[in-house]
């Protein structure tokens, strides 16, 4: 039982928490730590602010990884509630974009792998459509986009990670070993077989 | 692939440092990453911070441990004369306290021997499993692998002689106690933690 002398915390006096009213400059001023603080304690309201603060760059990710927005939004919305009833697993509140970062590149990796996904590939790439209106630049920038999209498709979930982290996201290796726990060398060597084999299957492209 | 582009992608060499041909790929890779990114979404869709707060309306609320709560901050007041008493009492231990022996020797350089522990974990369906603890900051940056499928996940890691806790997280998010520790003991998350002797070896 906390002791009756100790500081109220500075949210528990506000009881009502709506979309409306939730404008408080200082909510959005506190760090990370403060916030989950004030999640465990009771204010489950104040998720809210870690919502704005990662929906951004989780969905990113998880659209750079998945390629399609209704399953990235999918994964993110899991991550954000798996999120909130995991917090009090949340080792270091201060790093808690890191924490589910993770949570949405495991999600991420996790759906590439499921076999759902395996048959969603194969159907998507039978139903391409070449839009024959548009002018030939536009269509051979698709052409090669959608190339590319097929070839990131064949990289094993792991590799594609590295790739989206450092080629579409900028990441060092350094941030990249901090996100995904993995070693720099082992991060090194993924990304370059990515590498390899988007550069193979582009060369294939552009000779036929 | 051309190392000398792959060194440039890395971020270890300028674009000036290239060979031709190599500066053509490395512009052809800027094109690529370009397109990849010019058509993406920037931001979560407007919806999604109300459909994930309703969900987690509904949902069960994550308890602080008493752990956490312990570690909280919180400001104490005392009375004057309360304040007086705590004063006094630090200053009587500070001043009964021996002294402590003194320095005989510089400290020097002190050898720190690590052991290879093996851990496994029975996980048949896990994607990853990997081994958080206080010799990681509980960070899981050792991974435990499972080359042939059979579900059990093992890996060697090095530690420091001494006494740590430990858990195994499954999918980067499952986090689940050894349920072969040496011990346990209470993680306040509501949870136990494995307890794991490390000895040190029998030269030091």
């Amino acid at each position: 039982m906390p002791d009756a002398n100790v500081t109220p915390s500075r949210f528990c006096s506000s009881n009502v928490w709506s979309p409306g009213n939730f404008t408080s400059m200082s909510a959005e001023e506190l760090s990370d730590a403060e916030v989950v603080r004030e999640i465990l304690g009771g204010q489950r309201e104040m998720y809210r602010v870690l919502v704005r603060r990662y929906q951004d760059v989780l969905y990113r990710h998880a659209y750079r990884m998945v390629g399609q927005p209704d399953d990235a939004e999918d994964i993110v919305q899991k991550t954000l509630v798996n999120g909130f009833q995991k917090l009090n697993r949340c080792r270091d509140p201060e790093r808690v974009g890191g924490w589910l970062f993770r949570i949405a590149a495991n999600l991420c990796k996790d759906f590439l792998k499921s076999p759902r996904r395996a048959d969603l590939s194969i159907e998507g790439a039978s139903a391409t459509v070449v839009d024959r209106s548009r002018p030939d630049a536009d269509l051979e920038r698709e052409e090669l986009k959608d190339r590319v999209q097929q070839a990131l498709e064949r990289l094993s979930p792991e590799q594609r990670e590295a790739f989206v982290l450092k080629h579409l996201e900028g990441r060092s290796y350094g941030e990249m070993t901090a996100l995904l726990g993995a070693s720099k060398s082992a991060l090194k060597m993924r990304v370059l077989r990515a590498r390899e084999e988007l550069q193979t299957l582009l060369k294939v492209y552009h000779e036929q | 692939m051309n190392n000398e582009l792959n060194e440039y992608l890395d971020g270890d060499r300028e674009l000036e440092e290239l060979s031709p041909e190599a500066q053509a790929e490395a512009d052809a890779w800027r094109r690529l990453t370009g397109e990849l990114k010019a058509d993406e979404p920037r931001q979560a869709p407007a919806w999604m911070e109300n459909a994930v707060m309703s969900q987690i309306a509904l949902a069960d609320a994550p308890k602080e441990s008493l752990f956490g709560w312990l570690l909280r901050p919180r400001t104490i007041r005392l009375s004057p004369l309360t304040s007086l008493a705590v004063a006094a009492a630090a200053v009587a231990v500070f001043v009964l306290l021996p002294d402590p022996a003194p320095d005989t020797q510089q400290p020097g350089p002190v050898a720190v021997t690590q052991i290879l522990v093996e851990f496994s974990l029975d996980a048949p369906g896990a994607m990853t499993v990997a081994v958080a603890g206080d010799f990681s900051g509980w960070e899981t940056e050792f991974a435990l692998d499972d080359a042939d499928g059979d579900g059990i996940w093992t890996g060697r890691i090095p530690i420091t002689p001494g006494v740590h806790k430990y858990m195994f997280v499954i999918d980067g998010t499952d986090w689940v106690t050894d349920p072969r520790a040496q011990r346990y003991s209470d993680d306040g998350f509501g949870n136990r933690n494995a307890v794991l002797a490390v000895s040190p070896p029998r030269s030091l």
